[in-house]
C-alpha cells in the first residue's frame, strides 16, 4: 500500500540508493562472517575490499569441518537443542491454556487485564536481578552445570511470549464455534483442545519458533549457571577465544553457527514478528 | 466472557504456580539477600542496610551506570528515530519491497553474543574491514576497541545494527494501518510533505512509536551480552555496563549480597521507566 504520487525519475533514483545503502548496512555484518568463515585462515585479512569468494579467494569448508570435528562444539550444539526444545515444551504446554483462560473466562479477584500484564512483567525483569539467587538455588539443588537448571530457566523467560501472544489470537477467534460444541455436549476442556487450539495453530507455531530463538539466544544464565557438561553454542562460543588466542576464521564460523537456527526462524515466522515481539501491542 | 467457571483455575493456575516458584521466590530470596553478607563457603552475617550504603561510596558503580544510562538514552534515540526514517522510507510503493523487507529483518533474531564476535572480526583494528575501507578513503584508522570512547561507539553501533530494523518493522506496521483515505483528503489542502508529516502522520502513528520506544528501552537496560563478547567491559572499566558490573559483583566475587542490591537497584531503575508508559500499557491489554 503507501500513498501513490509523481515523483520525479532522481527522487525515484535516489530513493533506491537510500534503500540499497540500508541493505548493505543491515546485511554486511552476516555477509562478513559468512565470508570470513569460508577464508582459509591464512588469508583472513590479506584478501581486501568486499571479499567476494570465487573471485577474490578460493572459498573452502575446511573450517567449518574441524569446528564441527571438535568434541565440545558438537557438545555445546547438542546442549542449546535439547535445552531451546523443553524449555519450549514447558512454556508452550503452561502457556498457551493461560492465554486461554485469559481470552476466554472473566477472572474476578485480579482482573484479566493485571493477570496478563503480570505475566509481561517477567520480560521487563532484567535477568540479573535474579541470576543470583538462581545460582543459589541450584546450588542448594546440585543442579548447576545440568541442562535441567537452562531448562527450567529459559522457560520461565519465554513463558509471557506463549501466554500473551495466544491469549490475543484466541480473543479474536470467534467464541460462537466453541458455543456451538458446547451445546453439543462438548465439554470445555474438549472445545478448547479440538476447536480453538487447532484453528490458532498459525499463531502457535510463531509462539514455537519465538521461544526456541529466545532460548537458543540466552547468554547470562548459560554462561551463570553452567561451566563444562551443560554449557551453551553461545557460552562456548564466549569461552574458545580463552583457550587459543583470537583465531578470527573460527569465530566467524562459530558465530554464523550461532545465528543460523534463530535467522532461518526470523524468516519463517516474518509476518508473526511484530506482534510476537510487542506482546500484541502492535498489529503487523 | 463467561463467568464463574472451574475450569477456567485449571487452565491457568499453574503457569501462575510456575511464575510464583521461578520469578517471584528468586525476587523474595535474592531480596532477603541484600541484608546479609554472603560469600562463597562462609556462613551469611547479618549486616542490615550496610550494603545499601556500600552503595554511596562505590565509585566502579556510579561509572557503570552512567554509562549505563548514557548508553541507553543514546541507542534508543538512535534506534527510533532511524527506525522511524526507514519506515517512511519503505512506506511507498516499491518493487521489491517485501524481499527488502524480509532481509532487514535478519539481524534481529541474530544471537546477540555472536553479534558480538562478528563485530570483533569487522571492528579489527589492524586489517579488518572498516578499518581498511576507511585507510584507502581517508587514509587514517580507527582505535576500535583500544580506545574508551569508540569501543562505546562500536557498542553502539551493533546495537544499533540489531535492532533499529525491528524499530522499522514495528513502526512501518502502524503506519500501513492508517486509512488512506486521510491523505487523499490532505493532498488537496497542502502540498508540502513535512506539513504533512507533521500534522497527520505522527501524530496517527505516535502510539506505535511510544511502543517501540518502551520496549526497546526496557530492552537496553538489559544489555550484557555484546559488551561482554566484544569488549568484556574494557578497555579498562571504560564500557563495563551496569548488568556486566552486576554479573561480576555477584559471580566473579562472589559478594551475593551486593550485587542482590545492585539488581534490585536496576529494577528500581526500569520499574520507573515502565512507570510513565504504564497507563498505556494498559489501554492495550483492555
Amino acid at each position: 500500500m503507501g500513498v501513490v504520487r509523481k515523483r520525479s525519475k532522481v527522487a525515484l533514483i535516489f530513493r533506491y540508493v537510500l534503500v540499497g545503502i540500508i541493505l548493505f548496512w543491515a546485511l554486511f555484518m552476516i555477509y562478513w562472517g559468512v565470508v570470513t568463515s569460508l577464508k582459509p585462515p591464512a588469508e583472513t585479512f590479506t584478501v581486501t575490499g568486499l571479499s567476494v569468494p570465487f573471485i577474490q579467494f578460493r572459498p573452502t569448508l575446511e573450517n567449518w569441518r574441524t569446528e564441527l570435528s571438535v568434541r565440545e562444539s558438537r557438545m555445546s550444539l547438542v546442549n542449546s537443542i535439547v535445552v531451546a526444545i523443553f524449555a519450549t515444551l514447558i512454556a508452550v504446554a503452561l502457556g498457551i491454556p493461560a492465554g486461554y483462560a485469559l481470552a476466554r473466562f472473566k477472572f474476578r479477584r485480579v482482573k484479566n487485564r493485571d493477570l496478563t500484564i503480570w505475566y509481561l512483567s517477567q520480560r521487563v525483569l532484567p535477568p540479573v536481578v535474579v541470576v543470583i539467587p538462581f545460582f543459589l538455588i541450584m546450588r542448594t539443588l546440585r543442579l548447576l552445570d545440568t541442562r535441567l537448571a537452562l531448562i527450567l530457566v529459559n522457560a520461565t523467560f519465554v513463558l509471557p511470549f506463549a501466554v500473551v501472544i495466544t491469549r490475543q489470537t484466541f480473543q479474536e477467534l470467534p467464541v460462537e464455534l466453541e458455543e456451538a460444541a458446547a451445546v453439543d455436549g462438548c465439554s470445555e476442556f474438549a472445545a478448547f483442545w479440538r476447536i480453538a487450539l487447532p484453528l490458532a495453530a498459525p499463531t502457535i507455531v510463531a509462539v514455537i519458533a519465538i521461544c526456541v530463538a529466545f532460548t537458543w539466544n540466552e547468554f547470562l544464565f548459560a554462561l551463570s549457571l553452567t561451566s563444562l557438561r551443560a554449557k551453551t553454542f553461545p557460552v562456548y562460543l564466549a569461552g574458545a577465544e580463552d583457550t587459543r588466542g583470537v583465531q578470527f576464521w573460527f569465530m566467524a564460523t562459530r558465530a554464523i553457527l550461532a545465528l543460523g537456527l534463530p535467522v532461518v526462524l526470523a524468516v519463517a515466522i516474518q509476518r508473526y514478528i511484530v506482534r510476537g515481539l510487542t506482546f500484541g501491542a502492535v498489529k503487523g | 466472557m463467561s463467568k464463574g467457571k472451574r475450569i477456567k483455575y485449571f487452565f491457568i493456575v499453574p503457569s501462575i504456580g510456575w511464575v510464583l516458584a521461578f520469578t517471584i521466590f528468586p525476587l523474595l530470596y535474592s531480596a532477603s539477600l541484600t541484608l546479609f553478607r554472603v560469600r562463597l563457603g562462609k556462613p551469611a552475617r547479618f549486616v542490615g542496610l550496610a550494603n545499601f550504603a556500600r552503595i554511596l561510596s562505590d565509585y566502579k558503580m556510579w561509572n557503570s551506570l552512567r554509562i549505563t544510562l548514557v548508553y541507553v538514552a543514546v541507542t534508543v534515540a538512535l534506534q527510533v528515530l532511524l527506525g522511524l526514517l526507514i519506515a517512511l522510507l519503505f512506506h511507498q510503493e516499491m518493487r521489491g519491497k517485501s524481499i527488502f523487507r524480509a532481509l532487514l529483518i535478519l539481524p534481529i533474531f541474530c544471537t546477540p553474543v555472536a553479534v558480538g564476535y562478528l563485530g570483533l572480526t569487522v571492528f579489527y583494528e589492524e586489517g579488518g574491514p572498516i578499518n581498511s575501507i576507511l585507510m584507502s578513503l581517508l587514509g587514517t584508522k580507527i582505535p576500535w576497541l583500544s580506545n574508551p570512547f569508540w569501543a562505546w561507539v562500536a557498542i553502539l553501533l551493533l546495537d544499533i545494527w540489531q535492532w533499529t530494523p525491528f524499530c522499522f518493522l514495528v513502526i512501518l506496521a502502524g503506519l500501513q494501518s492508517l486509512p488512506e483515505e486521510i491523505y487523499d483528503a490532505a493532498y488537496i489542502d497542502s502540498s508540502s510533505e513535512w506539513e504533512i508529516f507533521r500534522k497527520i502522520t505522527f501524530p496517527m502513528v505516535q502510539p506505535v512509536v511510544i511502543i517501540v520506544l518502551l520496549l526497546r528501552l526496557i530492552e537496553s537496560f538489559k544489555i550484557f551480552d555484546v559488551v561482554y563478547s566484544l569488549t568484556g567491559g574494557g578497555p579498562g572499566t571504560s564500557t563495563e555496563v551496569y548488568s556486566l558490573f552486576t554479573y561480576r559483583t555477584g559471580l566473579k566475587f562472589f559478594d551475593f549480597g551486593y550485587a542482590s542490591v545492585l539488581g534490585y537497584l536496576l529494577l528500581a531503575m526500569v520499574m520507573v521507566v515502565v512507570n510513565i508508559f504504564f497507563r498505556r500499557v494498559r489501554e492495550v491489554y483492555e
